[in-house]
């Protein structure tokens, strides 16, 4: 399943680094494809593994928020 | 050296910062294992051993950058560029400077394409290459990688090798730089790796506002090197005129004293469509330089030709030749503004006396002159008769110092 994230306070390319250590970090994670220029990620991931709301709060973990 | 000077100081101050914002992680992260690795063998915290890790990240990274700025000095060489190529890629490296600073400002999203970012594959590859292994491979490893993932400042700095259009200039240059950022990449390093982002967020206005400033000066330089009437000097010159003289006049100058201290006389080529002259150029001792390459070093450019005249027999028109002497200094030109008569040939003399800065480079846009000079001696300039109200700019090689003939009736 992919979800698509705006990340408004990401403010350079390593801020996207970060977010994609993600995809290594957390279990359910296929990929995270995250956009410094676009100022989004998208997450691929398994809903039976890990939930919306654990993404939502790794990423609130690394210093950002998840925009609407 | 003034551009490797300027190169240390840009890396220790905005480069070291905003490098630290993009590679800070990777450094982090290929401490981890080596922290947790010293942090179970001794059950201390304190004891890990991080200094080590850090010195052999920085000095990879200084080489591998050192090498890169080799290579994009060599490929401004090849690119052969002439002074208004460099002006135009000068003006370039300012707009992308300027763009830089406004997406740090984050004044509009727009921006943000200055920043350009490496393939995902790239980034993904580092990061799990950082997160197993330890030692000495790692940190070595990781520092040379960071040649992947340039920050927007060391960006800039990798274009201004290019312009150096010479391969040891441009290492040199990038060595500078690197150098520049170790010691704040150091200490931020070793006290607190999370300190990084702290850092960023707190100092990027700053490190912002000091690109904004070097992005508009950078254009300034390009504007001056092109000798465009809208650079700041050029636009003050026109209001007011520092420093101003007036030109000798034929009359009053001695023929001896004048004639046998410009000897060899360089005639310059200005329609460049001559290809011979260049050994005979080398061999009286004209120094004419291709400017691409500043270093004594460099080859021919065959986009400007020196001919060489030895002044046995002074043809008529050169004895009605008016004599304009400009002193090269160290910090520029002096006078800065030289008023000429209009109507009769000019016999520009640059005067150098253990000069070594980039002065010596200089260069008449209008005439299509570039020449390397001697730190010490004199080079003498051919310009033809020019109309009333002309202005001729002049400057250095990278249009820092700057200058202008200006032909009065």
């Amino acid at each position: 399943m992919k979800i698509t994230y705006n990340i408004p306070d990401m403010h350079c390319g390593n801020c996207a680094m970060r977010l994609e250590a993600l995809e290594d970090e957390l279990q359910g994670i296929t990929s995270v494809d995250a956009s410094y220029h676009k100022q989004q990620m998208v997450v691929d991931f398994n809903p039976e593994i890990i939930t919306e709301s654990e993404i939502k709060a790794a990423i609130a973990r690394k210093g950002y928020s998840v925009g609407a | 050296m003034t551009e490797y000077i300027v190169a240390f100081v840009t890396g220790l101050t905005t480069g070291g910062l905003s490098c630290l914002s993009v590679q800070g992680g990777l450094l982090a992260s290929s401490l981890a294992s080596q922290v947790e690795q010293d942090v179970r063998e001794s059950g201390d915290p304190h004891k890990a051993r991080v200094a080590q890790p850090i010195l052999w990240f920085l000095l990879a990274k200084l080489i591998a950058y050192t090498l890169l700025g080799f290579m994009l000095g060599w490929l401004g060489s090849v690119l052969q560029l002439n002074p208004v190529t460099r002006a135009i890629l000068q003006i370039a490296i300012g707009i992308f400077m300027v763009g830089q600073a406004l997406r740090m400002l984050n004044v509009h999203p727009i921006f943000r394409y200055f920043n350009i970012e490496p393939p995902k594959f790239i980034t993904r590859f580092i990061r799990r290459k950082a997160k197993n292994g330890s030692g000495v491979v790692t940190p070595l490893f990781m520092g040379a990688l960071t040649v992947l993932i340039p920050c927007g400042i060391t960006q800039v700095m990798m274009a201004s090798a290019i312009t150096t259009g010479n391969a040891i200039t441009g290492a040199f240059l990038m060595f500078s730089f690197i150098l520049g950022t170790s010691p704040i990449f150091f200490l931020v390093a070793y006290f607190a790796t999370r300190l990084g982002e702290k850092l960023e967020k707190y100092f990027m206005r700053f490190v912002a506002v000091v690109v904004l400033v070097l992005g508009l000066i950078t254009v300034n330089t390009g504007l001056n090197l092109m000798g465009s009437p809208l650079a700041l000097g050029n636009l003050v010159s026109a209001v007011s005129s520092p420093r101003v003289v007036q030109a000798q006049s034929p009359a009053d100058a001695s023929p001896a004293t004048s004639l046998s201290e410009i000897s060899p006389v360089c005639t310059m080529q200005t329609n460049g469509t001559s290809n011979s002259g260049c050994g005979s150029a080398t061999k009286g001792g004209c120094p004419m330089m291709n400017f691409g390459n500043r270093s004594a070093a460099g080859s021919v450019n065959p986009t400007a030709v020196a001919v060489v005249e030895v002044p046995t027999v002074i043809p008529a028109v050169e004895d009605q030749a008016q004599e304009l002497v400009i002193q090269v200094e160290n910090n520029g030109y002096s006078p800065e503004v030289t008023h000429a008569r209009a109507g009769v040939p000019s016999r520009l003399v640059l005067v150098s006396n253990n000069v070594r800065s980039c002065s010596l480079a200089f260069v008449i846009p209008s005439l299509n002159v570039q020449v390397l000079l001697e730190p010490t001696g004199r080079h003498t300039i051919e310009i033809p008769a020019q109309a009333a109200g002309t202005r001729i700019p002049f400057s250095c090689s990278m249009g820092m110092y700057t200058g202008v003939i200006i032909f009065d009736q």
